[in-house]
């Protein structure tokens, strides 16, 4: 289908304008993330000395696919409200600029994604046959940027105002994700309010495979797959309605 | 001849931007037009009188907001804009291939059209060099040769018929000249008479989001001086 062909392709010409902006390319799609985790290795790991032996491992994947699902979004969000002029010349999907984003910033996680894998054999976590659940998480994980992407892009050309709020939420999401900490000694009711988060669910289960050798827990699994789905239907709803208001907007 | 598109009663409504409440202006309103296939429309009306909103109802980019569009069969309209999605960062070939696809070209096709697009740009090694080493006239060029790639079943036109130097400009107007000519239905708004006399073989008047006159080229372009002697 067109729309696919045109998908990857914007996304390689992305990628490659990208890389060639700086001197060192597509070095800092690994240099960027790696930074950022040192930072909160050095705050969470070595000066609070919060957790056990485990906390750099938990921390690093935590941080991995929040990064992953966090990029997706502050960069999609802008993805359709910087292309009206191409839409107002064009006839296109709106839905292609928010997916295009979503696409190479997959392919960065995948460069960080083996990094990640690199550290945690070193640090004595090595890998077995759970990995093949692997790819179900990616596929989850996806599907949830993608939508959460596609809400945030289909708003901002109306409300261009929401840039600012968009990028504190994810900021404060973050923190009821159990990225840098455990939600284990939260207490009820605000611990079933958190799990209604799928980023809970997938990054546990990521920690599962890749840090204890065990599978996920599948009915968290299954709630976070079924929260990405409602979240999907919503995002494409929104589209549909909002997408003929797009070629009108003046910015 | 058939009817390729046609408009019945359409209407598109601008809402007030970025304000909450304010009604809309409506740049279009009971607008009804048949395009039939093989001919050259001529758009013509004063600034701001609709004639870009239409050619944007007819390529498909609006949806009217009041009446319908009846298009004969699943087809292309395509506006001629130049350089659409070019990115300053890639090279010359991989904007064409980008460019000729953000237009419904598929990327064999554009993988195939390469060659010539080099050619007919006249930009040599500079081809595979980033855009933000080429001069404007450069891009238009390029623009210009990926434009003439793509076949859509009608060319819409606002105002571009050549670009660049002399030379360019001279081979790039024969060659949509040779193109417009060739059977394919076009729509054309220009603000120049002998641009519609030379090219079209009916002429639409669009005054105040409405269709004023709708006929023979001379008859339109008399209502048009007319109207601009006597203001409304």
């Amino acid at each position: 289908m067109h729309f696919f062909e045109l998908l990857w392709f914007s996304a390689y010409a992305e990628l490659k304008a990208e890389a060639s902006r700086s001197y060192l390319g597509f070095v800092w799609w690994l240099l960027e993330p790696a930074m950022f985790m040192a930072v909160f290795y050095v705050v969470f790991g070595m000066v609070l000395k919060r957790g056990g032996d485990d906390y750099l491992a938990f921390l690093l994947i935590g941080l991995t696919f929040w990064q992953w699902f966090k990029s997706c979004i502050s960069h999609g969000s802008h993805a359709i409200w910087l292309n009206i002029p191409l839409m107002q010349q064009v006839k296109l999907p709106a839905a292609l600029f928010p997916c295009t984003t979503v696409v190479s910033d997959t392919v960065k996680f995948l460069f960080i994604f083996a990094v990640l894998l690199v550290i945690l054999w070193s640090s004595g976590y090595p890998p077995w046959w759970g990995y093949v659940v692997l790819p179900l998480l990616f596929l989850v994980q996806l599907l949830l940027a993608t939508a959460c992407c596609l809400i945030a892009a289909a708003i901002v050309p109306f409300v261009p105002d929401v840039r600012f709020v968009i990028e504190n939420a994810l900021m404060a999401l973050m923190f009821v994700s159990g990225v840098v900490f455990s939600l284990d000694a939260i207490e009820e009711p605000v611990s079933s309010w958190l799990a209604l988060n799928p980023m809970v669910g997938l990054i546990e289960s990521a920690r599962s495979v890749l840090m204890h050798q065990q599978l996920p827990d599948w009915s968290l699994l299954a709630q976070s797959a079924a929260g990405s789905v409602l979240v999907m239907l919503l995002a494409l709803l929104m589209l549909h309605r909002l997408a003929p208001r797009y070629p009108k907007l003046v910015i | 001849m058939a009817e390729l598109i046609g408009l019945d009663d359409v209407g598109i409504v601008y809402q007030g931007v970025r304000r909450i409440g304010g009604t809309g202006y409506w740049a279009l309103r009971h607008v009804d037009l048949s395009l039939r296939e093989g001919e050259i429309l001529g758009l013509i009306g004063h600034n701001g009188a609709g004639k870009s909103t239409l050619l944007r109802v007819l390529a498909g980019i609006l949806r009217p907001d009041e009446g319908r569009m009846r298009q004969a069969r699943k087809l292309r309209a395509q506006l001629l804009s130049l350089g659409v999605g070019f990115v300053p960062h890639l090279t010359g070939r991989d904007n064409a291939v980008l460019s000729g696809m953000l237009h419904g070209m598929s990327r064999r096709a554009m993988k195939q059209a390469l060659p010539a697009i080099r050619e007919y740009a006249e930009l040599g090694d500079f081809f595979d060099m980033p855009l933000n080493s080429y001069s404007a006239g450069m891009v238009l060029r390029l623009g210009f040769a990926v434009a003439m790639q793509s076949q859509p079943d009608v060319l819409l036109i606002d105002e571009v018929l050549g670009v660049g130097d002399a030379d360019f400009l001279e081979k790039s107007t024969a060659d949509l000249q040779r193109k417009m000519r060739s059977g394919m239905t076009c729509v054309l708004v220009s603000h120049q008479d002998d641009t519609i006399r030379q090219y079209c073989d009916r002429a639409v008047l669009v005054h105040g989001g409405r269709i004023a006159a709708d006929g023979s080229v001379e008859e339109t372009l008399k209502r048009y001086h007319e109207s601009s002697r006597s203001p409304s």
